[in-house]
C-alpha cells in the first residue's frame, strides 16, 4: 500500500509556485467576480500542467496519480481557493468515466478531458419528493439539485434509473446545452457555481462499461475519492488559516503589546495547531484506506470526514474570532476560507452522514482494520 | 411579605403581553414577514419599525418620565427586548433611543436636550456610533482621532481628524456621538471627550466594509478636518470615557440576546421536523443540549436583572449574558446549517432582498445563512468574549 511521495512533492511544489504566482488574493477576486465565475485561463494553464490529466490511466496519456498526489493537488486548491471545477470535473467525473465508459467513450472523452476543452459536472443528488431521474427511450426526465459547476459544465454525468433495461441505475452522458434541459444557475455561499438541473427528455449516452462494475458501486468509490480529496482541501485551508491567525497575533498590538502575547490566545492557537495536525493525519489515513476494497475503507473514510469537519469548522470559527470585526469582511481571506469550508462540509455526505456511517463500520471492526 | 421586585414584575407581565397584542394586531405584514424571513431591512423599514415603536411609548419607554419616557424598571426594559427578539421582531436600533439619548438627557445642555431628545424619540435623526478606530478595538481608550480647539475668532469650534471604524448603519446615518481626543500626553482616559457630529459635515467621509453575508452593515468613517461647533461637546472636556462608561452600564442588559436565541431554537426544531437528519437521535440530542443551555441563560438573566435592582449583583452578570447569550446563538445558527444541509450553502443575495426565493430549501434559508454569517461577529463586537472574560476575572474573581 505504498504511495508515491515523489510523485505528490513535485506536484505539491509545482502547483504551489503556479497558485502563489497566478491565484494570489486579489487575482482570485478578479475571477470571484467575473460572471463566469471561473478563470477560463487558469483552466488552461492546469491542463498544461497536466493536472486534469491526474487521474486519467497512463494508456490515455494521464499520471494515474494515486490518492496522496490528488491529495497534494487538492491541498493547494484548498490553499487557494482555486474556482475552477478541478474536483467536479478532472477527479469525479474522470473518475466516473474511466469505471463506467466504455472503451469507445473513454477514447470520445478523455483526451478532452485532459486537455480541457471540455468541463464536466456529475449530477447526482434529487429534490425530496420528486419522482426519481429516469432514461425512456434513451432520454432523461426528471430534477437534479446543487450540482457542483453545473452552471459551467459543458456535459454532464446523470445517474437515472435506465427504464429501457428494467430500471436499473445507470449513468449517463448528457449535453449541458440541451435544448430541454433548463437551469436555475446560481452561486453557492464561496462563490463557486452550482446548478439546479430540470431534465424533459433530454438525448441521454449510456455508459456501458466493459467489465460491467454496477453504476452504484462506480458512484460510491468515486464519492470516497472525492470525500478523501474534500479533506485534503480543509487541510490546505486550515493550513493557511492557521498560519495567518498566527501571523496577525504576533502584528496586531492592543492593550500596548501584541494580542499574541496573552496566554489564553496562545493556548488557543496551540488548539487550532493540534486540529490542523489531526486533520492532516486523518487525510493521510483516508488515503491510504483507499487503496482498500470499498467495505473495508468506510470507517475511515467516513471518520475522517466527520472528523475534518468538525475540526476544521472550530479552526475557522477561532480564526475569524482572533482576527476581530476583520474576520468576517469580505476584504479578507478569512471569510473566504469560513465560506469554502461550510460548502465543503455539505458536499459528498453531511457529517451526520459520515459519522452514522463510520458508528455502522466501527461496530463491525477491530482495531487492526486501521491502516498504517 | 411582599417583594419590592413585584410591582415590576407585575408592569414587566403586562408589558409582555401588550408586546404579544401588538406584534399580532399592530406590525404591517410585509414587515413581519421580511423580519421572520430574516431578509434585509434597509432604512425605510427600520425607521418605520422605530416609529411604530414610539406611537406605543416604546422606543423610549427606558427614559425617564420628565423626558418623554416611561421610567421602565431594569426588568421591564429587559423584558422588552427578550420578547420582541422572541416573536422575531427587527432589533431595536440602539445608536439613538438607547446609546446617545440617555448620555444626552443625564449630561448634555439644556440646548442639546431640546434640540436632539425628541428627534431621537421619533428617529427622524438616525444616529450611529463613532468609537472603535483601527488601532483601538477592545482597547478603546487607544483611540487617535483628534479634535482640536480652532481659533476663536472663526467662531467657538473644534477640529476633527481621524478615522472610526466598524460603524454600524453610518451610510443612513444624521449624526455620529464619537469619542475624540482633546488634549495630548494626558493620561489617556481623562484626555477622552463626547462630541455630536453631524455627518453632512464637510470632511466626513463614509466608506462601506462589505461583510461575507453579502451587504454592507459596517463602515468606515473618515473625518478630515471636520468642524464641529463647540455646543455638540456633550458635557465637560476629558469627560467622554466616564460619559461612555454610563452609557455601556445602561446597556448591561442585552435582553435581545435570549430573545434571539429562544427564536432561532424554536424555528430549529421545526427544521428538524422538516428534514428527515441521518442520525435523528443525535439531531434531537443536539437540540436538547441547545434547549439546556437556553434554560440556563433564561434563569440566569432575568435573575441577573433581580439581582442589578436589588443591588446585589456581583458585577459579572452583564458579561454572563453576553457570553451565553452569543455562543448559544452562534451554535443554534450552526445547527441550523447543518440541518438544510445543501440548501445551507446555496446562496442567492437577491433572496435576502424578496427578489426572489432561495435556490434550495425553505423560505427563509437565505435568511437563516445570512444570520449565521453575520453572527460570527456577536462575540466580537459590543465587548468582544475576551474582554468579558477579562472582566469577569478581573472584576469577580479578583485575579
Amino acid at each position: 500500500m505504498n504511495m508515491d511521495l515523489e510523485t505528490a512533492g513535485m506536484l505539491r511544489d509545482s502547483a504551489s509556485r503556479y497558485a502563489a504566482d497566478n491565484y494570489g488574493f486579489l487575482q482570485r477576486h478578479a475571477v470571484l467576480t467575473d460572471p463566469a465565475g471561473y478563470s477560463a485561463k487558469a483552466w488552461r494553464d492546469y491542463a498544461e500542467l497536466g493536472w486534469l490529466a491526474l487521474r486519467l490511466p497512463e494508456a490515455h496519456g494521464g499520471l494515474d496519480a494515486d490518492p496522496l498526489a490528488v491529495g497534494a493537488l487538492m491541498e493547494v486548491v484548498g490553499s487557494r481557493l482555486l474556482m475552477e471545477p478541478i474536483l467536479a470535473s478532472a477527479l469525479i467525473a474522470t473518475g466516473l468515466l474511466r469505471s463506467q465508459g466504455s472503451a469507445a467513450q473513454q477514447a470520445a472523452w478523455l483526451p478532452q478531458l485532459a486537455d480541457g476543452s471540455v468541463k464536466l459536472a456529475f449530477a447526482d443528488a434529487e429534490p425530496a419528493g420528486s419522482s426519481p431521474c429516469q432514461v425512456r427511450a434513451g432520454r432523461i426526465s426528471g430534477r437534479k439539485i446543487a450540482v457542483l459547476h453545473g452552471d459551467i459544465a459543458d456535459r454532464l454525468i446523470v445517474s437515472a434509473a435506465d427504464a429501457d433495461h428494467g430500471g436499473e441505475r445507470r449513468l449517463f452522458l448528457v449535453d449541458a446545452r440541451s435544448d430541454e434541459l433548463e437551469a436555475l444557475r446560481y452561486r453557492l455561499v464561496d462563490g463557486r457555481g452550482a446548478a439546479n438541473l430540470h431534465f424533459a427528455g433530454v438525448p441521454a449516452e449510456r455508459l456501458d462499461p466493459e467489465d460491467g462494475t454496477p453504476a452504484q458501486a462506480a458512484v460510491a468509490d468515486v464519492l470516497d475519492h472525492a470525500t478523501v480529496a474534500s479533506c485534503a482541501e480543509a487541510l490546505g485551508i486550515v493550513r493557511a488559516l492557521v498560519a495567518t491567525t498566527c501571523e496577525y497575533l504576533k502584528i496586531r498590538k492592543q492593550f500596548g503589546r501584541a494580542i499574541g502575547t496573552n496566554q489564553a490566545l496562545q493556548h488557543r492557537a496551540v488548539d487550532m495547531f493540534l486540529l490542523q495536525e489531526e486533520i492532516a493525519a486523518l487525510t493521510r489515513a483516508a488515503q491510504a484506506a483507499l487503496l482498500l476494497p470499498v467495505a473495508e475503507r468506510a470507517r475511515i473514510v467516513s471518520g475522517a470526514k466527520a472528523y475534518v469537519c468538525t475540526a476544521a469548522r472550530k479552526v475557522a470559527n477561532e480564526a475569524v474570532q482572533m482576527h476581530g470585526g476583520l474576520g468576517i469582511t469580505e476584504e479578507l481571506d478569512v471569510s473566504h476560507y469560513f465560506r469554502r469550508l461550510m460548502v465543503n462540509a455539505a458536499l459528498f455526505g453531511s457529517r451526520d452522514e459520515h459519522f452514522a456511517r463510520f458508528l455502522a463500520a466501527t461496530t463491525h471492526s477491530t482495531p487492526e482494520g486501521i491502516p498504517a | 411579605m411582599t417583594d419590592p421586585l413585584d410591582e415590576a414584575r407585575d408592569k414587566a407581565r403586562r408589558l409582555r403581553a401588550d408586546i404579544r397584542s401588538f406584534h399580532e394586531r399592530v406590525m404591517p405584514d410585509d414587515l413581519k414577514r421580511k423580519s421572520h424571513l430574516h431578509q434585509v431591512l434597509g432604512k425605510d423599514d427600520y425607521v418605520r419599525w422605530m416609529r411604530l415603536l414610539n406611537d406605543q411609548g416604546w422606543a423610549i419607554g427606558h427614559w425617564p418620565k420628565e423626558h418623554g419616557g416611561q421610567g421602565w424598571s431594569l426588568l421591564e426594559r429587559f423584558t422588552f427586548e427578550d420578547e420582541l427578539a422572541r416573536l422575531g421582531c427587527p432589533w431595536v436600533i440602539p445608536f439613538g433611543v438607547k446609546y446617545v439619548g440617555p448620555v444626552i438627557y443625564a449630561f448634555g445642555s439644556e440646548a442639546q436636550k431640546r434640540r436632539f431628545l425628541p428627534r431621537i424619540a421619533t428617529t427622524e435623526d438616525f444616529w450611529a456610533q463613532g468609537y472603535s478606530e483601527p488601532g483601538a478595538g477592545s482597547d478603546l481608550a487607544a483611540l487617535r482621532t483628534e479634535a482640536i480647539r480652532g481659533e476663536a475668532n472663526e467662531g467657538d469650534h473644534y477640529v476633527v481628524n481621524g478615522q472610526k471604524v466598524w460603524t454600524t448603519y453610518a451610510q443612513w446615518a444624521d449624526w455620529l456621538f464619537c469619542l475624540v481626543k482633546t488634549a495630548r500626553g494626558e493620561q489617556a482616559q481623562k484626555s477622552i471627550s463626547f462630541v455630536l457630529i453631524d455627518m453632512k459635515s464637510p470632511g466626513v467621509t463614509v466608506k462601506p466594509i462589505p461583510t461575507m453575508d453579502g451587504y454592507v452593515h459596517v463602515n468606515e468613517v473618515w473625518l478630515e478636518n471636520v468642524r464641529v461647533p463647540a455646543e455638540n461637546l456633550v458635557g465637560a472636556e476629558g469627560e467622554g470615557w466616564t460619559y461612555a462608561k454610563y452609557l455601556l452600564k445602561n446597556e448591561r442588559t442585552a435582553g435581545a440576546l435570549l430573545g434571539m436565541a429562544c427564536h432561532a431554537l424554536e424555528r430549529l426544531k421545526a427544521l428538524a421536523r422538516e428534514n428527515p437528519s441521518a442520525s435523528p437521535e443525535r439531531t434531537a440530542g443536539r437540540i436538547g443540549e441547545l434547549e439546556l443551555r437556553l434554560l440556563a441563560l433564561e434563569v440566569a438573566s432575568y435573575q441577573a436583572v433581580e439581582s442589578m435592582m436589588r443591588g446585589t449583583d456581583h458585577g459579572g452578570e452583564a458579561s454572563l449574558i453576553k457570553l451565553r447569550g452569543t455562543e448559544l446563538y452562534q451554535d443554534i445558527a450552526e445547527a441550523a446549517i447543518d440541518l438544510l444541509g445543501l440548501a445551507g450553502v446555496a446562496w442567492d443575495p437577491a433572496a435576502l432582498h424578496a427578489a426572489s426565493a432561495p435556490p434550495l430549501g425553505p423560505e427563509d434559508a437565505g435568511g437563516i445563512v445570512k444570520d449565521h454569517f453575520y453572527n460570527r461577529a456577536a462575540t466580537i463586537f459590543g465587548g468582544a468574549s475576551e474582554i468579558q472574560r477579562n472582566i469577569v476575572a478581573k472584576g469577580v474573581l479578583g485575579l
